[in-house]
This record gives structure tokens, sequence and C-alpha cells, in this order.
């Protein structure tokens, strides 16, 4: 057993003891450690049973849909090396696991499931969505005053819980087939072909569906706050014959809307 | 000010039924974290039970015992939570939980040294100046000691109390698992400590463990209270007079029904007990 040349500081004492639940190294810890009749790596493997486990029970309520694809088993073993590898950076869980879908895409054991990262990605946005900011709608008039000349330096302010997720494979068919009450047996068609989805929290309760690849590429532009002329032209690049007042008419019956700014002379806001 | 009286742990599985049914206990209390979010219907709901509710805000997240300093994000996100449900306690843990960016999310252990104390003390008259009043600070359930830990930890709760003016949540539960896993005379713990500086008690269940052959007790809130707790809840009551206390139940949750049983007797037992200031 190696020992300490000196009393440790707190710091070191912490150091030694954060490595011994999400390293491998124990043995500095154990030296620290009064067994008091038990081994001292048996009194950290308590901690270490239950700092992963609570992190593990954390990503199973954030992927819930990835976790039935996979069984408990993998499901584990991958939040088990997730968690090594990204531990949270803050007590706030609902906001861990951004990674995962990041990490099973690199994960050898889940290659085979090529859909996997992009499913983890939906639940992911849902996740997000649940938690995002309330926001109001932009009222009617506000949207009237806009002029259509100034397509070039108007952005919008989307609803903060919409995000948008486009997938080489059905996840949104994936998803509702891996919902707790649907018989484990049902198969979904793999070469169903692409989705593109919008994620968003709707009367509270998060949501998605799928959208046209016009309207798609359309929002996709706003949302990163390019201006609406840009906007126009991704979602012609699609379809010649895509309409702007029927897609703004869309963003404002579907509240999604928060407002809008005129840029880079008049600084104005609906919001 | 709160009742001395019985809350219980909102749970998210029993929110819904809380606001539908309005279950007679006397307030609540919520894990801190679960609520930071900037939006979204979990905080809307937690705002709905404000309204018919007294509630205290449990924090599990300041670390105040990190070697690190205080993480100053989440102090503010603490401060405005604090600020938009006017909780009637605000408390956390004599632990660490993260360092270097990394958080474990677990109560840890501290070697109860000098340099812990000044660190410790330190911190809660941070959070308490953020905050802009006072903090409670909870006894942790132990599963080990450090060899180099020479000042006992109800003696460091008192000196943490004496010179940072905060309060103690006394968790009974955890003062049985710790004493059993560590030997000590959970009587002698509870003497040892500041009575008058208890605002608030916590009850628990826990569960017992094997490790090598030695049973070891895990507090993990997934029982109801174990009768040597509700011994040393009804001997403490008898010093401290009643004060406000917590049925917590946070693995295999039964329905709310179980929990406002379990907050029933506790208040039975405080009313045998407890002699009135």
């Amino acid at each position: 057993m190696p020992s300490w040349k000196r009393m440790p500081s707190l710091r070191e004492v912490q150091a030694s003891f954060i490595d011994a639940l999400l390293g491998s190294d124990t043995a500095p810890a154990a030296a620290l450690v009064d067994g008091d009749g038990l081994p001292p790596r048996a009194r950290l493997e308590i901690y270490r049973h239950h700092a992963i486990d609570s992190l593990t029970a954390a990503l199973q309520a954030a992927y819930p849909v990835v976790a039935r694809l996979v069984g408990d088993g993998f499901f584990r073993y991958a939040a088990h090396e997730f968690i090594r590898a990204e531990p949270p950076a803050g007590p706030c869980l609902f906001e861990y696991g951004e990674g995962f879908p990041g990490f099973l895409a690199t994960f050898p054991p889940g290659r085979s499931l090529e859909y996997l990262p992009d499913v983890a990605r939906l639940e992911w946005k849902l996740n997000a969505a649940a938690h995002a900011d309330d926001f109001v709608p932009v009222d009617l008039g506000r949207l009237l005053g806009l002029d259509p000349d100034d397509a070039e330096r108007v952005t919008f302010q989307l609803d903060p819980s919409l995000s948008l997720l486009a997938s080489p494979w059905p996840i949104d068919a994936i998803w509702h087939a891996n919902q707790p009450e649907v018989d484990p047996d049902r198969t979904v068609d793999l070469d169903a072909g692409a989705v593109h989805l919008e994620i968003r929290r709707v009367d509270d309760n998060p949501a998605f569906r799928r959208l046209a690849p016009p309207t798609f590429a359309f929002r996709r532009i706003l949302l990163t706050g390019f201006p609406l002329s840009d906007a126009l032209r991704a979602a012609h690049a699609e379809d010649h014959a895509f309409d702007v007042t029927d897609a703004l008419r869309a963003l404002f019956e579907e509240n999604v809307l928060g407002g809008f700014r005129l840029s880079p002379e008049t600084k104005a806001s609906a919001s | 000010m709160l009742a001395a009286a019985v809350g219980i742990g909102l749970r998210s599985v029993h929110v819904a039924d809380v606001i539908a049914t309005r279950p007679a206990v006397a307030w609540l209390e919520v894990h801190a974290e679960n609520y930071m979010a900037s939006g979204g219907p979990t905080l809307a709901a937690l705002g709905r039970i404000r309204e018919s509710y007294p509630v205290a805000i449990h924090a599990v997240g300041l670390s105040l015992g990190s070697a690190d300093p205080l993480d100053a994000r989440h102090l503010r996100r603490l401060r405005a939570l604090v600020e938009r449900i006017q909780p009637a306690l605000v408390s956390d843990h004599l632990s660490w939980s993260s360092l270097g960016g990394r958080y474990v999310n677990h109560l840890l252990p501290l070697p109860y040294t000098d340099e812990a104390l000044h660190l410790v003390c330190d911190h809660v008259a941070q959070a308490q100046n953020a905050l802009g009043r006072r903090l409670l600070v909870e006894n942790p359930s132990s599963y080990l000691r450090f060899r180099e830990s020479p000042i006992p930890e109800p003696d460091f709760l008192a000196d943490v109390v004496r010179r940072t003016g905060c309060g103690l949540l006394c968790d009974v539960n955890n003062v049985y698992v710790s004493a059993c896993n560590l030997g000590l005379d959970p009587v002698a713990y509870l003497d040892a400590l500041p009575v008058d500086a208890i605002e608030e008690f916590h009850l628990a269940g826990h569960s017992v463990n094997d490790a090598d052959g030695v049973p070891v007790l895990i507090d993990d809130h997934g029982a109801r209270v174990a009768p040597e707790v509700w011994a040393l809840f009804a001997q403490v009551l008898a010093r401290s007079g009643p004060r406000p206390t917590l049925i917590e139940w946070d693995a295999n949750i039964p329905e709310l029904s179980v929990l406002v049983d379990e907050a029933r007797r506790a208040d039975a037992v405080m009313e045998a007990h407890a002699v009135a200031p």
C-alpha cells in the first residue's frame, strides 16, 4: 500500500478520493481511510457504487429509449464508461448527459446500431425542450408591421424550446416503437428513409413531428439567427415553389415566433 | 418561520398528486437542483404548490466542503430560486461533491481537521451572504472516516454553528447510519450537538447491505423510518423541543399516502416527547 510522505492537504485528499470514484487508482485514497474492521477499499467502493449508480439513473431518465433499445446490461456498461470519461460539471442533473449521443457514436460495442446516436440526440432534445425558457409568442399586429422589403435584414427569435434534427434513419418511428407500453416485438423498417424533425415543448409537453425538407431548411436557417432572405434561399434550394407568406403564417399560427429584429440600421424587437 | 410540525419531501412522481389532492401535511421540502431550469412546467408546478404550502429548499450541490471555491453560478441559481419561492428554510450538507470541475453526485465525507473547519466556515459564510439568509447545515451519513480526522463530527458542526451563525439540520437517520457504520454511540453524538441550533429534523429509512461479510447501513431513503431511529428522534426531541420535521423518501418511492402516514407518526412522536420550549 502506498503511503503519503506527509499529511496531505484537503485538496490532495479530495483529488485522490475523486480518482478513486471515477478513475481506477484507489490506492492513494485507501491509504487515507481508517478501515474500522473493513478493508478501506470496501468503504470507498460504497461511495463509488452509489455515485455511479445515481448518475446512471440520471442518464436512464434522459435516455429511456436508448436504454430499452440496448438492454440494461449494455446501457449500464456504456453509462459507466461515459460517466468516467465525462462526469457532470455541475449539480443540476437535468443538464447532465448532453455528450452521451456523441459518446455512443464512438463507443465500439455500439457500432452495429448505427441509428443509436441519432435516437439519443432526439431524446436529449426532448429533455432540453422540457427545461427550456418560457416565452411569449409575438402578437399579430407587431408582425404585420414587418416590411417585405426588409427580408435581407430581419432575423427572428423562435420558441427557445424549439430545435431541429435530421437523420438518415427513421428515428421517430424507432422512438414510438420503444415506448414503455408498446409491444417489444414491434418492428421498424430501417430503410424507411431520412427524417427531418422539429422538437418543441407544446402545452407543457416535449414533442416532435416531421417537417417537409424545405420547411426544415427554412426554419434551420432562421433558428441559427440568419436573416429571412438566407432562410428563403435555403428553402428554395429544396423547393422552387416554397412560399414565404405561407411559411411565415405557419410560424405565427404555430406560436413559434417570439419576436423579430431588424439589423443593422434599426434595433426593433417585438419581444 | 416554519411551524414545528411535520412535512414531507416532495418528489417529482408525487407533484401532480399533491396539486390534485392537497394532502394534510404541514409543509413540503424540495431539492433545489431539480428546480434550477429557467423555465418550463416543473418550475411552474412548484410555484403552484407554493401557493398552498410552506416550502423548504434543500440543496445538495453547494459542495460546502470542497477545496475549490464555491461554484458562483450555482450559488446565483440557488439565490434566484430562493427569491422566486421564498422558502421557509434553506439547507445543504456538511460534505463535498466536486473538485476541478468534476461533480460526482454524492455527499462525500470530509476529514475533520482545522483546515476543513476553516474552509467550511468560509463557504457557509459566503453562501449565507449570497443568499441573504441563514443556511442550515445537515450532518452527513458516513461509510468511512479518515485516519487523520481529529475533530469529532458533532464538535465540528458546533464550531461551524458558532463561527458562522448557521443553523443545523439534524438528520436522525444519518446519525444512526453513521454511528452503526463507524462504531459510534448515536446518543452521545446527539448529546454533543448544540441542540439550540437545530432548526429542522430529517427522518428517513435505510437499508442494510453486506460489505465483505460486514453489515453496512446504506442511507438510501428507501423504506419506512427504522424503530431505532424513532427512538433516537424521541430522545433528541426531549432536549430540543418541537422542531420542523421532514419525512424523506427517495428510492422505491411509495404512494403519497404512505409518506403522509409516516408524517402522522412523526407528529405523534413529537406530540408525545417534545418538551415545549
